[in-house]
């Protein structure tokens, strides 16, 4: 209970910061607005291809400016000697990752929110048809990519190639979630039932999400922690 | 016995499939042997360098 | 005493080669689809096997490094994963080969190949980690844990990727099928090929083992250098 208190706390300070400075957000959003002009010119937006792929397109976006946000999460700390600070603090390291992932969190769903309207607008796709399923799609994923984001984010911010590491780290490991969002989203933007088939790819979100977080709650205080 | 233009293929590729394992193994043990001799220099020359400085 | 034990193994392996390769191309038929390009299956999947064999061998070895702290645990990991990703390619690259024959193409997006591939970019992206990090106790301990999370999520791709309706031969070794799906004498000689890469592939982990000892030896008489 009291590591989940001072989880929130990490957390609310990192949006508080956030929100000040707004330097991750920014960059995020126009960083996805960027991609989905590009799109627009590897593929012809007018046709049916668009419905065909748009699920897949959305969650590169959100996986690509993600990392914008998630690589910043631990960065921020290094100015200043926060980072060490912090774990000198009483907070152990298991609630600092998990205060830093569900800043990651919130500010990933306003992203994803945000690319959802652009999108909807750009590419004239109906996403609002099936909102309650499709925000449990995009909260189960968030989150995955959140806890990744800050151990893989954590793992690397010591080191003098982190911003070409932590792509190369993450995105293959992102590779189960991803096709389970894609599948998920592909069927609430057709408006189809969800068939028993599809509710696995839920059920394999649950577990990513579950397997991850708990491997990251393990593994906290060998992967900060010096 | 009279080989088929499609058995010849199917032999040749069977031929660039051993190849290939092979020779994929081989590039490894020779970048590692590689490897090897430069560690050894590089130990060589820091064990100089360290009994230079404690005699 | 290590020196000896890579050149027995090497050797008895070598020997081992020989006399699977007599069998391969000399004794055992061509198959009766395929013709002769199945034998590539021989390399093919003892190169898998070996490969898993090693990534999940890292795993316990990361596991045991986080656990003790002992380096030389590390070292052992670094290595094993190195050559399984070697016997990743070797995999890949024959069953590309073989891919062009029967299917007539060089590659397609099923589950097993893609799995593979996955495997293959995260390991590699273990192995790139390590050389970003010049602290080998950070190293060891940051690998270790991406090695973890690494193996945790092969489980997970294999899982997710069969789920897409899959092209690849089903298995063909009686443990996983019950028997019935593969000559006895093939399956025989699979195992033994089985055995023959793995001989090759510990040989080549105690080798890498031994230039990690010798670049940690650099290390820290480099560092008693700087120290005087």
């Amino acid at each position: 209970m009291r590591s989940l208190l001072q989880a929130l706390s990490i957390a609310r300070k990192d949006l508080t910061v956030e929100l000040r400075t707004k330097e991750s957000l920014n960059a995020a959003i126009a960083f996805s607005v960027v991609m989905l002009l590009l799109f627009s010119f590897a593929f012809d937006p007018a046709a049916d291809v668009t419905r065909e792929i748009a699920a897949g397109l959305l969650w590169i976006v959100f996986a690509f400016s993600g990392a914008l946000i998630f690589n910043r999460a631990f960065v921020r700390e290094l100015p200043n000697d926060c980072l060490d600070v912090l774990l000198s603090s009483p907070i152990s390291p298991a609630s600092l990752l998990l205060g830093k992932a569900a800043a990651i969190f919130v500010l990933l769903l306003f992203l994803e929110a945000i690319s959802l309207v652009v999108f909807g607008v750009f590419y004239n796709l109906r996403w609002w048809l099936r909102p309650i399923e499709l925000a449990l799609v995009c909260i189960l994923a968030s989150w995955g990519i959140s806890i990744l984001g800050a151990v893989f984010g954590a793992l690397t911010v010591n080191l003098r190639l982190r911003e070409l590491m932590l792509p190369v780290i993450i995105y293959p490991i992102l590779i189960p979630l991803l096709i389970a969002a894609v599948e998920l989203t592909d069927t609430l933007f057709r408006n189809q039932p969800l068939s028993p088939d599809q509710l696995l790819w839920g059920r394999l979100l649950v577990v990513f999400d579950v397997v991850f977080t708990a491997l990251a709650l393990a593994l906290a205080e060998a992967i900060l922690v010096n | 016995m009279l080989l088929s233009a499609m058995d010849t293929r199917n032999f040749t590729f069977m031929f660039y499939g051993f190849l290939a394992a092979w020779l994929i193994v081989l590039i490894y043990i020779v970048s590692l042997a590689r490897r090897g001799a430069r560690l050894k220099k590089e130990l060589e020359q820091v064990r100089n360098l360290v009994s230079s400085k404690h005699p | 005493m290590r020196e000896r034990l890579v050149i027995a193994l090497a050797a008895i392996a070598a020997l081992l080669l020989a006399y699977n390769l007599y069998h391969i191309f000399l004794v055992l038929p061509d198959e009766a689809a395929q013709g002769a390009i199945y034998r590539i299956i021989f390399f093919h999947v003892p190169a898998a096997i070996t490969a898993f064999t090693g990534f999940f061998v890292t795993l316990v070895l990361s596991i045991m490094y986080l656990i003790s702290g002992n380096l030389r645990y590390d070292s052992l990991a670094a290595s094993v994963t190195e050559v399984g990703v070697v016997f990743a390619c070797v995999n890949l690259v024959t069953g590309m080969i073989w891919a062009r024959i029967i299917w007539g193409i060089w590659w397609t997006w099923d589950a097993r190949l893609t799995s593979m591939l996955v495997c293959v970019l995260i390991y590699s992206g273990y192995l790139m980690l390590r050389r970003a990090i010049d602290e080998p106790t950070q190293r060891a301990r940051l690998s270790a844990a991406l090695s973890i999370f690494g193996f945790a999520d092969v489980i997970l791709v294999w899982k997710s990727i069969q789920w897409f309706r899959t092209q690849h031969p089903s298995p063909v070794l009686s443990i996983r099928t019950g028997g019935g799906n593969i000559d006895p004498a093939m399956e025989h000689m699979l195992y033994l090929n089985f055995l023959a890469i793995l001989m090759i592939a510990a040989a080549l982990v105690l080798v890498r083992t031994r230039q990690e000892t010798m670049a940690r030896e650099i290390d820290s008489l480099r560092r008693l250098a700087n120290a005087a």
